[in-house]
């Protein structure tokens, strides 16, 4: 596995789709949110974070995507999560991010929800 | 007309919450909300509040927040309100603690102490709220995180329970161990039992010597090194490491160590004792998932090799001659007992022309499949060749020269080849590195037919020689092969080639289907219950013609 997360984005619209490739600890939280508050800040309103690439998400890392969620709400927008390990997916749940986030099992799945998902 | 006084308290609070309350009652950030509503109170140009947030100061604001810079809060922190350098600060208390502090620069004119004092406790209590909510946030999250730990516990039981691939094994351990330790490194090695690595994997850069950590003394519980790396961790790959031993009883399976755990204010944190007992139920979670993958793959190979010698016995019970030849002049008996592990003996007959008899033993090295392939392979040959052939010597290099050739496997194969004519008694035969047969004479010696060449296969352009004896009537070939004379007891004493000689005599009188029973008899009785691993084959023919 690569030392550290990568992200790479590409905005459809008012929907950004983000894909991270490593473990989402403090560093990858932090390339997380700068890369997501830069598409909020360019007028995007939802968010669809793909974690295919990622098996391994610290405690450190899902605080940064709490507060990425809790950004999205101040701007009220979307959050999505797709391609999660059966791990990871379990580990958002018990941690509450599915709580304000849907999580969906493939990108086009969360797309489609969050295009039709009212502002 | 009287001029007018100055404003009722009530008046001023009645006015000040106009200019204020819609901005604390917006939908902004609570550190927003209190700075713009303290910009209005006061009339500064700008405010900025701290928050106290765990055990240090942060500054909020929506372009300015982070850690602060040295001096950037007066020292020591003011009980009430307090001017610096033309700033105003607002301790902001809510019940008898104190959460933040609000700077405002550029106040135009003092105000009023009462309404400072207002301020302060509205802000306080409003920033306490905001404390009070975040630690109840926090204490949920920890909550959430020790649920966390119980059930990845519980899965990591229930995925490796079934997990009979290592690779997937190792890194279902190594992620759970570092996702819940916050560890930014880890690393997992495993160890095969000669003590060689046999997996070894590694998230956020390699950080153990494998052959170095093998020989850590690793205490009950794990070994926290929160000071420097020692022996066994790569130079430079770490600060501070956790590592635990991957055990069964009597011997270590691997070491499972984290590295580095992280904070979210990028520092890195001491491993905890709590580190240390997850990561040890992680460790013997592993031991106890590695130990039952590595009993089913030797279930497997044992599957394997049984189904090997079910396969090799097939192919050798059907090359061995069903029954035996008649042939005038002549008393033939022969018997093959395989072992379980299939050694490669084979036997047979082939009539010929003018009342002539060709026989032959064969004992192939190695044993499994590859030893019944190649008997096989002798036998197809053997077959093939034996019309063609001039003579014994003949049809031997020629078997040899086809083993040579079409041969799977690289083995050799030890042969007494014989051509026996009962009319005038003359044997002529080739022993190919084999045993010395015995030809008891009817008059009671014994003669050992040695060997006149090597085994087949082992050489290429090997030739042989063909020897001739003649046999009288009443004499007795006896045809073996080692799995007879070296045939073991317990105290691993051989039959022996005297023991068969002397029951060659012994029982001279015997026919020889009768004779061979006993031989058989006599090895069984002398090697009682140790276990053999050699076929064992006996041919005897005896002139009565």
């Amino acid at each position: 596995m690569s030392e550290s997360c990568k992200v790479s984005s590409e905005r459809r619209g008012d929907v950004a789709i983000l894909w991270t490739d490593g473990y989402i600890n403090n560093q990858g939280g932090e390339e997380i949110a700068r890369e997501a508050y830069a598409q909020l800040d360019s007028g995007v309103r939802a968010l669809v974070l793909n974690l295919e690439k990622t098996r391994i998400v610290n405690s450190i890392g899902i605080s940064i995507l709490i507060e990425v969620l809790e950004k999205v709400m101040d701007k009220k927008g979307v959050l999505a999560f797709c391609g999660l390990t059966p791990t990871i997916d379990k580990t958002f749940r018990i941690m509450g991010l599915a709580q304000y986030a849907e999580i969906y099992p493939t990108q086009e799945d969360a797309v489609r929800s969050v295009t039709a998902h009212p502002a | 007309m009287t001029p007018p006084g100055p404003a009722s308290p009530t008046t001023r609070i009645d006015e000040l919450w106009k200019r204020i309350g819609p901005v604390l009652e917006s939908d902004l950030p609570l550190p927003s909300r209190v700075a713009e509503a303290a910009v209005l109170a006061t009339g500064a140009r700008n405010a900025t509040l701290y928050l106290r947030e765990r055990d240090a100061w942060v500054r909020t604001g929506e372009k300015i927040a982070g850690p602060l810079e040295p001096g950037e809060l007066p020292e020591p922190l003011p009980a009430g309100v307090f001017q610096r350098n033309g700033e105003l600060w607002l301790p902001l208390s809510a019940e008898g603690s104190l959460h933040g502090m609000l700077r405002l620069h550029g106040v135009p004119e003092d105000p009023p102490a009462d309404e400072s004092t207002l301020l302060a406790f509205l802000f306080g209590s409003l920033v306490g709220a905001h404390g009070l909510a975040r630690q109840v946030r926090e204490a949920e999250f920890e909550l959430k995180a020790r649920l966390l730990e119980l059930e990845s516990l519980y899965d990591l039981g229930l995925s490796l329970g079934g997990q009979l691939d290592l690779s997937a094994l190792a890194d279902e351990v190594l992620f759970r161990s570092i996702s819940l330790t916050d560890a930014g490194k880890g690393a997992l090695v495993l160890y095969d039992d000669a003590d060689r690595v046999l997996l070894e994997r590694s998230v956020g850069g390699e950080i153990l010597v494998p052959q170095d950590c093998r020989q850590w003394t690793l205490p009950e519980g794990g070994l926290i090194n929160n000071d420097s790396p020692s022996d066994g961790m790569r130079d430079g790959s770490c600060r501070k490491y956790l590592a635990v031993a991957i055990s069964v009883p009597g011997r270590r399976l691997g070491v499972l160590a984290v590295a580095d755990k992280e904070s979210r204010d990028g520092r890195v944190l001491d491993f905890t004792a709590t580190d240390a007992r997850l990561l040890s139920l992680f460790a013997n979670q592993a031991a106890a998932a590695i130990e039952t993958a590595r009993l089913h793959r030797e279930a497997i190979e044992k599957e394997r090799i049984e189904r090997e010698l079910e396969l090799a016995a097939t192919i050798q019970k059907q090359i061995l001659p069903r029954d035996l030849p008649a042939v005038a002049g002549l008393e033939i008996a022969a018997k093959n007992v395989p072992t379980r592990q299939v050694g490669g003996d084979y036997f047979d007959f082939f009539p010929l022309s003018r009342g002539r008899l060709a026989f032959l033993v064969s004992d192939v090295s190695g044993k499994g499949v590859p030893a019944a392939l190649l008997v096989s392979t002798v036998h197809a040959a053997v077959h093939l060749q034996i019309d063609e052939a001039k003579t014994v010597a003949d049809l031997i290099g020629r078997v040899d020269r086809h083993l040579q050739r079409y041969a799977a496997t690289r083995k050799f194969l030890t042969c007494f080849f014989g051509l026996l004519e009962p009319d005038t008694g003359t044997l002529r035969y080739v022993s190919a590195g084999h045993n010395p047969a015995l030809l008891r004479r009817a008059a009671g010696e014994v003669v050992q037919l040695k060997a006149t060449g090597v085994p087949l296969g082992m050489f290429p352009n090997a030739s042989w020689k063909e020897e001739t004896i003649t046999l009288c009537r009443g004499d007795l070939l006896c045809v073996y092969s080692d799995g007879v004379t070296e045939a073991q007891n317990a105290a691993e004493e051989e039959f022996g080639l005297d023991r068969l000689s002397n029951a060659l005599s012994s029982h001279a009188a015997l026919a020889p289907d009768a004779l061979c029973r006993e031989i058989f008899d006599e090895v069984e009785a002398f090697v009682a219950d140790a276990p053999q691993y050699d076929d064992e084959t006996l041919l005897l023919t005896r002139l009565v013609g």
